[in-house]
């Protein structure tokens, strides 16, 4: 019998399907080969690419735009929104408009073309967890802007137009709409509960184990009650915390090694799944929020969306969250 | 004079932007695929590439790539009927992007921008 689950977050429901339920093996990733040819991202091409706004470097001396870089931050050289000019909002009746201000850029998380995310060494990918860290802190200086969204593409299929290993992060000047649910959610338990949802989730899952994937002694990884796809991940903060833009270098080194974890694990089940993070953070001039606690979300790409989701906001997931943890868990064991 | 290879699949366009280059007084010589395109890049060192990105075979962002590997100091603009495009970083390759349009004067002007 299908299963209806709610997140209690959003309020949004979830099928599990038991008669289409699947392994890690039954998911097919297809294999999609390399692009050859030139890459724009990779060192040597720094001229192709609009001048860095970051960079980190083995010397913080050396020239910008210089090929000896670690991560380097870049803007979007053919952006959707652009940063100059003023918002110019306006009603025309009851339609709301203003003009495309905000601030699209392009992380590269590694000088070598090759490099996979998951398996960059805990030094180089705490660099790029400091470099959102970094543009998030100087994009909110910004007073048009509201909000900063953090995502990757990882695989063709999740949306990554090249293989050289990279990050995004576009500036806006209105809260996402999955932004202003999270926040509404939280606060609707705070006031009920009088405590953060979030930090409830976490202290539950502890408690009951079936849905952890791996934790240290600052993060935790679980599947959530109700997930969206097989295999989705959350990781969190153990200790309450609105913002990650307020986190220091210290958190990161664990941050990165349970990112690490939590993505190879996940490799390890599904090779080369393609997948898409997000990180949801507070709003960008907003004291720390008691209700709301940043994380990101791990979503692999392994099921289509049709119609039925699309209309009816139920996503159809074939696998529990409870299986997927456990695979997780033992994926690495096995290796 | 200076030589352009133009490449797109549709042979009206090809017309038009002949005709209309020529005016300005380049030299046009064009390719209607991404094969096509390499070939008369590597044979005939154009000073400028304006290249259409959706085209049967390799696009044009495959093409783009393959010619910057070439010769990454001849400019190549990315002309589009399509603004998404924009949205592939593998277009970062190309020195402008250029959404088509009836007047022709923003590719003019990019155009100018690089080769006078």
């Amino acid at each position: 019998m299908p299963e209806l689950r709610k997140d209690p977050i959003l309020g949004r429901w979830i099928i599990i399907s038991q008669e289409r339920r699947k392994r890690p093996t039954d998911f097919i990733v297809e294999e999609i080969p390399g692009t050859g040819g030139f890459c724009p991202l990779c060192p040597g091409n720094e001229s192709t690419t609009p001048s860095e706004v970051l960079a980190y470097r083995y010397d913080q001396r050396d020239e910008k735009n210089s090929s000896n870089w670690l991560v380097r931050v870049v803007p979007n050289k053919y952006p959707a929104l652009v940063i100059e000019g003023g918002l110019d909002k306006e009603g025309e009746g009851l339609y709301d408009r203003m003009n495309g201000i905000g601030a699209h850029e392009v992380i590269i998380e590694s000088p070598n073309h090759q490099d996979v995310f998951s398996y960059l060494p805990t030094e180089r990918m705490v660099l790029v967890f400091k470099a959102f860290r970094d543009r998030i802190h100087d994009l909110g200086n910004d007073p048009r802007f509201q909000y900063v969204m953090v995502f990757k593409n990882f695989g063709k299929a999740a949306g990554a137009s090249l293989e050289h290993s990279h990050s995004q992060l576009i500036a806006l000047p209105v809260l996402p709409r999955m932004i202003v649910s999270e926040l509404a959610g939280a606060l609707s338990y705070y006031k009920y509960k009088e405590r953060c949802i979030f930090c409830d989730i976490i202290r539950q899952e502890i408690q009951q184990e079936i849905r952890v994937v791996c934790q240290n002694e600052h993060f935790i990884t679980i599947t959530p009650f109700a997930p969206r796809t097989p295999f989705e991940m959350w990781i969190l903060p153990k200790v309450h915390s609105s913002s990650y833009q307020k986190e220091d270098d210290l958190k990161f080194t664990y941050l990165t090694d349970i990112f690490s974890e939590s993505l190879r694990r996940l490799d390890a089940c599904i090779p080369n799944v393609p997948y898409n993070f997000v990180l949801h953070t507070q709003p960008l001039h907003s004291a720390e929020i008691e209700h709301f606690h940043w994380h990101f979300e791990i979503v692999p790409k392994l099921t289509s969306i049709a119609g039925f989701e699309w209309g009816s906001g139920f996503y159809i997931n074939p696998m529990p969250p409870e299986e997927a943890a456990m695979y997780l868990r033992e994926s690495l064991e096995h290796k | 004079m200076k030589k352009i290879l133009l490449v797109d699949d549709e042979e009206s366009i090809q017309l038009l932007y002949q005709e209309e280059f020529e005016d300005e007084g380049y030299t046009v010589i064009s390719a209607l695929n991404g094969e096509e395109a390499l070939g008369r890049f590597r044979d005939s060192s154009p000073d400028l590439v304006i290249l259409d990105i959706q085209m049967p075979g390799m696009n044009g962002i495959e093409v783009l790539r393959q010619m910057k590997m070439i010769d990454s100091t001849i400019p190549v603009i990315l002309s589009s009927a399509y603004h998404e495009y924009k949205q592939d970083l593998g277009a970062w390759a190309s020195d402008e992007y250029v959404v088509k349009s009836a007047d022709m004067d923003d590719l003019k002007r990019a155009v100018r921008r690089h080769i006078g």
